[in-house]
């Protein structure tokens, strides 16, 4: 098949994704609020579109007071909650538990668990990344992280048969997944996850980390948000935070091409601790898998079946 | 008032802010680095630090470690409390899986020219021995596939004399071999007695162990030509200056494309900018760039 034909196919099986029914319906209202400078954005308005989905704002409020956000106790409102964190990060947390059920995680050949723990992981990285480099918007690089491997759903209930037998090839060979989808399927997460953020009228910025995050120098327009991305995609992978094998490798952060990429942006990166930095890391695991229960409890569940 | 010391926080329990400080302190001066989950580990070594300096609270104990003029002294002893008792054999699955799944194969490719197929590890700290004896039964398993046709040699040094006798002895209980499954208990041991079990000769065969101090420049020349290093909670012995040198010989004694292992929670902080840090699954290590590699 060509690369075109493959194009088509990607375009046209992911066109059928509209009659995916749970979406929820404050998903897209809310990236798109997420675009706005915050000053455009009103807190009424927020809490008017959570307020029609009572789960996800429960949800939000019991993740408001994860330790990984801040809260020493669980607000008892989105309104408490935004006073008390500020819009933009309740505006993550509502899109994060939006995220759990736009899925429906049935009989992936990635286990569902293992899957948002890596999403819920890398953005959790890259949140601490743009910390330590006093990046301009941590919320948006928590959200790159959070929506980067978009296209793993995606090939679970596009191209199921493929993707199982990519899977497959990934976990036998101990070899990374997207080069076990190239083998196997021709193309990768990231030409199918680019298909479903444009459908969704996604912000530039993050098509091309969901695009381009395992090849950052390719990257047009957000190359070192796209650098964060992969590096961080890297780092929980080595941490216990994968796809649920063993990847016989060996990462050498430092001297990765995206390293360069936001050096070049963030001077501060030379000062980064990296070793210190990966033990945070593993401290904040246990955390996030506490979230991936709370979030995604019952649609990775739904994946067991 | 006269109080007695914080009981120390449970694994679950809130942590003392200043345990939270007397880890980074311990963090800046060693490079060991005690994770939330276990800090309680470093909060009981202050409980007992404390009774012994009769300080009053974690507070009153900081200050000790900070502002008292015998401060130095008074980290090493902490130091000491908290990484004590932490041995035994298999203690870190990741860095044998790194090990046996990524580095052998290899160094394995990158050795492939030399007529000597030689392997040669250095175990430098290596204590009561649980360290090499775990590296020896590993590379054991490995000498019908990737290193078939391979000598390897391990070098297990330690400064104390009795440790190196004990090591030599290779006899150990349950608790040294609370990691240890079934089927490397049948395949390298012998029951010496209901509670104890000895490493198989063939094992010790790999092993010479000796006595070495890595202060003693003239001495550790001697160790070159290593592919793998493991030293782990043995620099903390060492003050700045002593440390930064031991680690250098490590960096010269390996050979290019070698590696070299700290313990767990242990960083080299910025003592060698020579080494590249790199990530397995699980685990980190320093790595000598290979003249292949096009990194050095």
């Amino acid at each position: 098949m060509t690369t075109t034909s493959f194009t088509a196919t990607i375009q046209d099986r992911v066109s059928r994704i509209d009659t995916m029914p749970s979406i929820p319906a404050v998903f897209l209202p809310l990236l798109e609020l997420l675009n706005l400078p915050p000053e455009n954005v009103k807190l009424d308005e927020i809490v008017k579109l959570v307020s029609y989905d009572n789960t996800i704002a429960a949800q939000c409020l019991r993740v408001a007071s994860s330790p990984l956000f801040g809260l020493a106790k669980t607000p008892d409102s989105i309104k408490g909650a935004v006073l008390s964190l500020g819009l933009r990060r309740v505006q993550t947390i509502l899109l994060t538990c939006c995220l759990g059920s736009a899925f429906p995680a049935k009989n992936w050949p990635l286990e569902p668990t293992t899957f948002w723990r890596h999403s819920l992981g890398c953005a959790m990285v890259c949140r601490k990344f743009s910390e330590k480099l006093a990046a301009p918007d941590g919320d948006k690089a928590y959200m790159a992280g959070l929506l980067h491997d978009i296209g793993f759903p995606v090939n679970c209930m596009v191209f199921p048969k493929e993707f199982a037998i990519a899977t497959a090839n990934a976990t036998q060979a101990q070899i990374p997944l997207d080069e076990a989808e190239r083998a196997t399927m021709g193309f990768s997460h990231c030409e199918t996850g680019r298909a479903l953020a444009e459908k969704w009228h996604l912000a530039d910025d993050l098509i091309q980390v969901i695009a381009f995050h395992h090849t950052p120098e390719l990257s047009e327009s957000a190359k070192p948000l796209v650098a964060m991305v992969h590096l961080s995609d890297l780092l929980c992978r080595m941490r216990n935070m994968g796809y649920g094998y063993y990847e016989s490798r060996k990462v050498d952060l430092a001297n990765n091409p995206a390293w360069a990429i936001l050096l070049q942006e963030y001077r501060a990166l030379e000062g980064i601790d990296l070793v210190r930095f990966t033990f945070e890391l593993d401290e904040a695991a246990g955390e996030v898998f506490n979230l991936v229960s709370t979030i995604f409890g019952s649609s990775a569940a739904a994946g067991k079946s | 008032m006269t109080t007695a010391p914080q009981p120390a926080p449970t694994k679950t329990g809130p942590v003392d802010p200043v345990y939270r400080q007397i880890r980074d302190l311990v963090y800046k001066v060693s490079g060991i680095y005690k994770a939330d989950e276990k800090l309680y580990l470093l909060a009981d070594g202050c409980v007992r630090r404390m009774k012994v300096m009769g300080a009053k609270s974690s507070r009153d104990y900081w200050d000790y470690l900070t502002a008292n003029p015998s401060r130095d002294g008074e980290l090493r002893q902490l130091l000491n409390e908290i990484t004590i008792g932490e041995t035994c054999l298999f203690r870190s699955q990741p860095q044998l899986d790194a090990v046996r799944k990524v580095i052998l194969p290899e160094i394995v490719v990158e050795k492939t020219k030399q007529i000597t197929k030689r392997l040669r590890i250095w175990s430098a700290g290596c204590s009561t021995g649980e360290e090499s004896y775990t590296l020896a039964m590993n590379m054991m398993e490995e000498s019908e596939r990737l290193l078939k046709g391979w000598t390897v040699e391990i070098l297990a040094t330690d400064l104390n004399d009795r440790s190196v006798e004990t090591a030599k002895a290779g006899i150990y209980g349950d608790y040294a071999l609370r990691n240890t499954t079934d089927y490397y208990k049948r395949k390298y041991f012998t029951t010496l007695d209901e509670k104890k079990l000895q490493v198989r000769p063939e094992v010790k065969k790999l092993i010479t162990f000796s006595r070495l101090n890595l202060q003693d420049d003239s001495k550790i020349l001697f160790m070159k030509g290593m592919d793998l290093i493991f030293c782990c909670n043995v620099l903390i012995y060492f003050d700045g200056s002593s440390k930064a040198k031991v680690v250098n010989h490590y960096y010269t004694n390996l050979n290019f494309g070698g590696y070299f292992f700290l313990g767990t929670s242990e960083s080299l902080l910025n003592l060698n900018d020579k080494f590249h840090l790199v990530h397995f699954p699980g685990s980190i290590a320093y790595w000598k760039p290979s003249l292949s590699s096009g990194k050095l």
